[in-house]
């Protein structure tokens, strides 16, 4: 498949999906909406990809909706409004539940709704030269979906501040990773190589086991501590006798790169 | 009770000490101290002498998990811990055992994997300024599940997930535990880790035992449901307490510039 909007690339076990409207800010337009569903399944369903990295082209990493753009297409428009309303939008991993870790690599600034890849990655790294805010409500528009998920993962009082403080604040790389909203700032220009060097790592480990891992720790934001460790249980589990647990510890002590099994998806 | 092969229980003053005693396997975890954990925990939470709990571990290492030497020998495997853990009916750390005593977790060197529960499940965590952490399950075809979920629940959430998926390939530093808020102080030299775990649960055992008790349940209950219903139940912890002689005693002894004398029951 081809994309006009945005890039997908493998090299190795590494799926990458580069945003690439960066005249435009990598701002989502009605094609871009389009072809991120597609990607992130597409990169999903590849049995070579074990991990999927996320960043952008340009000095942007994402900036959100193109308003300017989809106000000219009134369906496009209709049709983002009414997911919108419904919650069942498909931009991010975690809309098209995919199965993969995926780490984002905010090369630039990211803004509003593009605080959505932020807070629905596994993992987020960022040049030192990224910015986060959301202007939202500078224009008049409520802050949602982006924020509830970053309440759920990192202190509060920074999401809120964000949330009000609109347009007319940035936060910095360096607070964000004091924040533990990030774990990683690198150079700006070494950073597509850190997160090649970052998801090698995770490649190199059990798919199944890490599919299993991300449903449960992903579902436990859905519920009390409890039924979250009960329904982990179930997951933890449902992995026992796979031969992956076999080849982990064997591969180990023979001292070489486990095989593991391919991923029943 | 009170004989243990895998584990050092003691006291001193007001403070229980529970110690992980398979240094040389990094005490990691037998069947058989797995059910020493039970009785262990229960032990020191009836001893009206104890007011504080304090568990670290001798040698090298925390804690490491389940030992996979016996896993791996016995073909039993995982299975032995199957209906407990479908059940999801476990007993080793003190939050399964429900401990209402505030719980001091001082992690004197390697956590791995399972190590991660006493983390997890404490109320207060330390560290030797050599302590390092990290969670290999993925890497051996193991799923993270719920150390990770108790941990998701009580600090930034990418930091948990980074550690879930990197593996073993990574280690995280008691350092950055600390700037995440996973721990609230390091200590350093590592010698001294015991001697000012001993110092700040002294500190912790002059408050009212039965204030403590009603807070650990407010506040371990909160994480098993929405903000409103938690602070419902809160409330009634709250009024629970009040008309308790300890509400007397506490400014009694303020204003009379003497330690209280607290209601042991």
């Amino acid at each position: 498949m081809s994309y006009a909007t945005l890039e997908v690339g493998r090299e190795g076990h590494v799926g990458w999906l580069i945003f690439d409207r960066p005249d435009a800010g990598n701002a989502m337009d009605a094609v871009m909406l389009e072809e991120l569903e597609v990607a992130w399944q597409e990169l999903d369903a590849d049995p070579e990809v074990r991990v999927i990295v996320n960043t952008g082209n340009g000095s942007a990493f994402q900036t959100g909706l193109d308003v300017v753009q989809l106000a000219r297409n009134p369906d496009a428009l209709r049709e983002q409004s009414r997911r919108t309303k419904r919650a069942e939008l498909k931009i991010s991993a975690w809309h098209n539940e995919v199965t993969k870790p995926v780490i984002a690599a905010v090369n630039g600034v990211c803004a509003g709704g593009g605080l959505h890849f932020v807070a629905d990655a596994d993992i987020v790294i960022a040049a030192s030269s990224a910015t986060f805010l959301d202007p939202h409500v500078s224009i008049g528009q409520v802050s949602s979906f982006e924020v509830i998920a970053l309440v759920r993962k990192s202190p509060m009082e920074s999401v809120m501040r964000m949330a009000f403080s609109g347009s007319h604040e940035r936060l910095s790389a360096q607070r964000a990773y004091q924040l533990g909203i990030i774990s990683e700032v690198v150079e700006p220009d070494s950073l597509r190589d850190a997160a090649a060097e970052l998801a090698e790592k995770i490649s190199r480990n059990s798919p199944t086991a890490m599919a299993h891992t991300k449903r449960a720790l992903w579902g436990a934001l859905e519920m009390g501590l409890t039924d979250a460790c009960r329904a982990g249980a179930a997951e933890l589990v449902e992995m026992w006798g796979h031969p992956d647990q076999t080849e982990g510890p064997l591969a180990f002590t023979e001292r070489r790169e486990p095989q593991w099994a391919p991923m029943n998806t | 009770m009170g004989a243990y092969e895998h584990l050092i229980v003691q006291r001193e003053g007001p403070v229980g000490w529970l110690i992980n005693n398979r240094p040389d396997q990094l005490n990691a975890m037998n069947s058989a101290m797995r059910d020493e954990f039970a009785d262990a925990w229960i032990e020191l939470d009836n001893d009206p002498a104890v007011r504080v709990i304090v568990h670290t571990g001798e040698g090298r290492a925390f804690q490491t998990g389940v030992d996979v030497s016996e896993i791996a020998g016995d073909g039993v495997g995982m299975e032995r811990y199957r209906e407990s853990m479908e059940n999801f009916d476990l007993h080793f750390t003190s939050w399964h055992q429900q401990v209402w005593k505030p719980v001091i977790t001082a992690v004197n060197g390697i956590c791995a994997g399972g190590g991660f529960h006493w983390v997890a499940d404490a109320d207060i965590v330390i560290a030797a300024s050599d302590a390092q952490f990290f969670d290999p399950h993925v890497s051996v075809g193991q799923v993270v599940s719920i150390e990770a979920i108790g941990l998701l629940r009580k600090m930034p959430a990418e930091a948990v997930m980074r550690m879930a998926f990197v593996g073993r390939h990574e280690r995280m530093s008691a350092e950055r535990a600390y700037e995440l808020g996973m721990i609230s102080e390091i200590v350093d030299p590592p010698d001294q880790l015991r001697a000012h775990a001993q110092e700040l649960a002294e500190t912790i055992a002059k408050n009212s035992p039965a204030a403590m008790a009603a807070t650990k349940r407010a506040l371990w209950g909160a994480l098993e449901m929405g903000l409103t219903d938690a602070c419902r139940a809160g409330a009634a912890e709250l009024v629970s307490m009040w008309g308790h002689p300890d509400q007397t005693e506490g400014p009694k002894s303020f204003a009379e510039k003497r330690d209280p004398n607290w209601l042991v029951e």
